[in-house]
């Protein structure tokens, strides 16, 4: 689905990303992991269009999104992307349930009962259906996030993109999270997630450690294994190797 | 001190525009008011400069005919409170007699008396304020002239009358204190005792002014009423020295006036702004504030701190301010200094706005400190977790039918939640839309022929003068005879114009100038009542009415010929011609009697005024024709001209205006919508819709203040007109706007320059990034 190649970005006269490629087949689940300021929220806001790289391309199905204008890449990441951020981030002047419902409308793909109905369908799946009336502000963080998820899969998008998506969550919200992700990807849904957590790595087939800005090892699990043990071996191995 | 001024310069680079913006703002607010105080200082100066060096009189007594010259010594000797006095033979010429290359003065409305330079008091003043004195066949021009015909030192003016001719040489610019003013309707012209004697062999009719200076504390009523009950010469107008001061002031002061009354609007608004502006960045620093609160830094040493960068602020717009208003001061006051010279009080305009700016800077620094103060109160805990910040802005809910236009909607719906964000910039949109529109509104007012109306006569397209005549009967019957014949002429009417005298509220004599004529040709809206219907009504201009003060219904004793008329008051209309004190009676006045005839006429549908003006001037060579629309223009002259000036200043300031908070509001709402945006952009909304979003709300803002500006300009504007006019005679005045420049050109114009400034403005929308909003 995305072929990264050869990207890099600096800002100012820092080199943040140094010439990474790797690849995000349909349907996988992919986790990139690394110490702080190693680069890898800026290799997810890179990938997704929402922040320019210096050099290499990225092709979404084929099409070369780094060289998209900034109106067709945001209509873009409207219809085929969906985010998650860490610290869940919405409109305050709308209700939880107008702002998951903001893409959709926003998108015009389908009718706005159409929207409507899809959003109540993912409120449910997500366990918070009783909070749409409510104020941001009114509701916990691990509701807000989960409400975060609901909105970022309104217009159905073909890869969900997530930021330390239980970076701001107690655990129980964490797990809650976690399941949801799992769940959606058994569904088919692409996922691509920055997470310092290896319980949430561990959920993912395919796990990056970005070190220094570059791809210093890259972990697949085998079907049937169990993901935590084996995230933890290879985490440990690669710490100590380091 | 050396910290702080770190701190400030550092404040300074991190909010450039918006100190840049709020910088503009508070020299905009010293230059006017500085600049304002200045004409101010100037005007004052100049006019007490001229009064002390050409002494004008106390009391003038216009009069033609004959006079008992020793009757006038005589009372003069008998009352101890006259200072001084003189007779003044001034030689009255048509203006069809007046040639100023090549063409007669016959288009102005001004009458011309031609005088030599008195003795004793009331001088004619040359460009040095030095009494002027002239050789044989020079002549001395009003400064008037030189504004209006543009007549400079060596011009000829030529006098002719039948086969007599005599040419003049202007040799200097007459600055006179009494009949300066453009609102006063005669100018005086100064020329030498041999050319005065050998012209009036030829032309013109002699007019005497009896004028008074009177020992200190003396009232001019006082010396009115022993000058009537003595039977002094008296057909003619009266003036007195307030009067003089009045148009002089009204003609000069105007400017001065209507320029601090908008920099104390604008101050209101650059304090309004300025405490917008410190809430907003002081929210952004209360976790700064609440870290020193913190580690024990004294809440003065904190409130120092942030006052420091608006003292300097404040100081710097200051010292600008005041410098600037040195050329934009003496830009406006131009004209003042033109007809009046620079005066023996120079140091008011450097001092007036001196203490303007300190008034300013102290205003601003109060304020400050107020708010400033306010934003200190907050506990650690609260100013470091940004609790006071936290505030409801409440909902708006999508449509359930979908987003036909998503940008509109939401920016609709942002509006609607954070309209107290826009207050302030709604208020100078609303101000703007104002200063521009009033001056707009009034000029098309004065423009607009029912204009008329206030100047005592019905609507009407051409007026005749006949005056300075000894055969003013039979000129009048020979126009009258013309007009009566001449198929493009609707209808006409003839008043005559005199002098009676009426009893005022204090049972003391005055004179009033009374029109007599058919008042139903032109008819005349009243203040209150209706126009004379019989013999025994009287109909009294505003201002006469209010001295008097007499009511509709109330009787009036009137002498005329030494007979007592009973008048009943019957209406009161609204006149600025004469001073604003008129009448209308049907008083026959004896032929000697009357002062002028004037004939109001209307010219058939098609006629073209201009050319019925002409070709009348043709006929009727020794009456004064007038279309209207002139005559409106010049009595106002002088007003309208500052008018225009302020017009002109009025917009760009507007514009600036509008310009300067649409920067800054878009500086300081996407600062802190930083994050709005970055959810925005994050689930696909573009830099373009983003942008879109901020116009909408900005423009939609100023629509509606366009519109509220519009309502007061027109309401509130016409208080304000009336009460300019009210002390020429006029109380109550409908704006008559020109409605494609009002409600068309002028909004469009404003919005415009706000769009313009919401696409450069909302550029910085592009360097929020995604990514930096959201890891913050």
């Amino acid at each position: 689905m995305i072929k990264v190649e050869q990207i890099s970005k600096s800002f100012k006269d820092t080199q943040i990303l140094y010439n990474i490629s790797f690849e995000i087949k349909n349907g996988d689940f992919v986790a990139v992991m690394g110490p702080s300021g190693s680069g890898k929220s800026t290799l997810l806001y890179s990938i997704s269009g929402m922040d320019s790289i210096s050099d290499g391309r990225v092709l979404f199905k084929g099409i070369n999104i780094s060289e998209m204008q900034e109106n067709e890449l945001s209509r873009f990441r409207l219809i085929k992307m969906g985010f998650v951020f860490q610290n869940p981030q919405m409109l305050k002047n709308l209700s939880i349930f107008d702002n998951i419902i903001l893409p959709g409308l926003v998108a015009k793909k389908k009718s706005a009962d159409d929207i409507r109905k899809r959003a109540l369908e993912l409120m449910k799946q997500m366990e918070i259906e009783g909070i749409g009336e409510r104020d941001i502000r009114e509701v916990s963080g691990g509701q807000l996030q989960r409400a975060s998820i609901c909105r970022a899969m309104i217009n159905n998008p073909e890869i969900l993109f997530l930021d330390e998506p239980t970076g701001s969550l107690n655990s129980a919200a964490t797990d809650q999270v976690m399941a949801i992700l799992e769940n959606l990807n058994r569904d088919g849904m692409t996922i691509m997630t920055v997470t310092h957590d290896p319980r949430v790595a561990a959920k993912a087939r395919k796990v990056l450690y970005i070190r220094d800005g570059q791809i210093a090892a890259c972990k697949e699990f085998s079907v049937g294994v169990d993901r935590e043990r084996e995230l933890d071996k290879w985490l440990k191995g690669f710490h100590s190797r380091a | 001190m050396k910290l702080l001024l770190n701190l400030v310069r550092k404040d300074f680079k991190r909010n450039r525009v918006i100190t840049t913006a709020l910088a503009v703002f508070l020299i905009l607010s010293a230059l006017l008011m500085a600049g304002g105080l200045r004409v101010t200082g100037t005007m004052i100066s100049s006019l007490n400069g001229l009064n002390e060096l050409a002494v004008p009189p106390e009391y003038l007594q216009m009069h033609k005919g004959t006079y008992d010259r020793e009757a006038f010594e005589s009372f003069v000797e008998t009352h101890d409170y006259i200072k001084d006095s003189q007779i003044v033979k001034m030689l009255n010429i048509s203006n069809a007699n007046i040639i100023y290359q090549g063409e007669t003065l016959e288009k102005y409305l001004m009458d011309n008396g031609f005088v030599v330079q008195n003795e004793r008091f009331d001088f004619l003043l040359n460009m040095d304020n030095e009494i002027a004195f002239l050789q044989e066949g020079e002549i001395g021009v009003p400064v008037y002239y030189v504004e209006e015909l543009g007549i400079q030192v060596g011009d000829v003016i030529t006098l002719h009358q039948g086969d007599y001719r005599k040419e003049l040489i202007v040799s200097t610019i007459i600055r006179d204190a009494s009949m300066n003013a453009a609102l006063a309707s005669s100018k005086r012209l100064l020329i030498s005792q041999t050319d005065i004697d050998e012209i009036s062999l030829h032309m013109g009719e002699w007019e005497y002014c009896f004028e008074f200076l009177l020992e200190n504390g003396t009232a001019t009523a006082v010396l009115e009423k022993d000058y009537m009950d003595a039977g002094m010469p008296s057909n003619g107008a009266t003036v007195t020295g307030s009067l003089l001061r009045m148009l002089n002031n009204l003609s000069h002061g105007l400017v001065a006036f209507i320029i601090i009354a908008i920099s104390i609007l604008l101050i209101m608004i650059a304090v309004l702004c300025l405490s917008y502006i410190i809430r907003a960045t002081m929210a952004e620093e209360n976790y700064t504030i609440g870290e020193m609160k913190a580690i024990g830094f004294p809440r003065k040493a904190i409130a120092k701190l942030y006052q420091m960068k608006y003292i300097m602020l404040v100081l710097v717009a200051g010292v600008i301010g005041y410098l600037a208003a040195i050329p934009f001061g003496d830009f406006f006051s131009s004209s003042v200094i033109m007809y009046c010279g620079y005066g023996t009080d120079e140091w008011m305009k450097w001092v007036f706005p001196f203490i303007g700016v300190i008034l300013l800077s102290v205003i601003v620094m109060l304020r400050c400190h107020k708010i400033i103060g306010r934003n200190l109160n907050s506990t650690v805990v609260g100013l470091m977790r940004g609790e006071e910040k936290i505030e409801k802005e409440g909902h708006y809910s999508l449509p359930s039918s979908g987003l036909k236009h998503p940008n509109l909607t939401i920016a609709f719906g942002e509006l609607k939640c954070k309209w107290k964000e826009y207050l302030v910039i709604f208020l100078v949109f609303v101000f703007s839309s104002f200063l521009i529109l009033l001056p707009m509104n009034m000029k098309s007012t004065v423009e607009n022929p029912s204009f008329m109306t206030y100047m005592g006569v019905g609507e009407s397209d051409i007026r005749i003068d006949i005056q300075y005549s000894e055969k003013l009967a039979e000129q009048k019957d020979a126009a009258q005879s013309y007009l009566e014949n001449d198929a493009e002429i609707d209808k006409y009417a003839i008043y005559q114009n005199g002098y009676v005298q009426l009893q005022n509220a204090d049972g003391e004599w005055e004179y009033i100038r009374v029109e007599n004529g058919d008042a139903s040709v032109f008819p005349l809206e009243y203040l209150q009542g209706r126009a004379p219907n019989d013999r025994k009504e009287m109909a009294l201009s505003y201002l006469s009415a209010s001295e008097l003060r007499k009511e509709v219904g109330d009787s009036l004793t009137v002498i005329y010929q030494g007979e007592e008329l009973l008048f009943t008051l019957c209406g009161i209309y609204q006149d600025i011609t004469y001073g604003g004190k008129t009448a209308k009676a049907a008083i026959d006045f004896a032929e000697i009697d009357v002062e002028v005839y004037i004939i109001y006429l209307n010219v058939r549908d098609g006629v073209r005024i201009e050319e019925k003006t002409d070709e009348l001037r043709s006929i009727l060579t020794d009456s004064k024709i007038t279309p209207i629309s002139e005559f409106v223009s010049q009595t106002l002259g002088g007003i309208m001209d500052n008018m225009s000036l302020v017009e002109g200043t009025a917009i760009m300031i507007s514009l600036l205006l509008i310009m300067l908070i649409t920067v800054m509001i878009l500086q300081l709402i996407t600062a802190r919508e930083h994050s709005a945006i970055a959810i925005k952009k994050a689930i696909g909304f573009s830099n373009r819709d983003i942008r879109i979003q901020f116009g909408i709300r900005i423009l939609m803002i100023q629509f509606v203040a366009i519109f509220a500006g519009t309502v007061l300009a027109n309401f509130l504007g016409e208080v304000i007109f009336g009460w300019m006019l009210s002390s020429m005679g006029v109380s109550k005045i409908t704006m008559l706007v020109e409605p494609i420049t009002a409600y068309l050109l002028s909004p469009a114009v404003q919005l415009l320059v706000v769009l313009i400034t919401v696409i450069v403005g909302t550029k910085v929308v592009r360097n929020y990034h995604i990514r930096n909003q959201i890891i913050e």
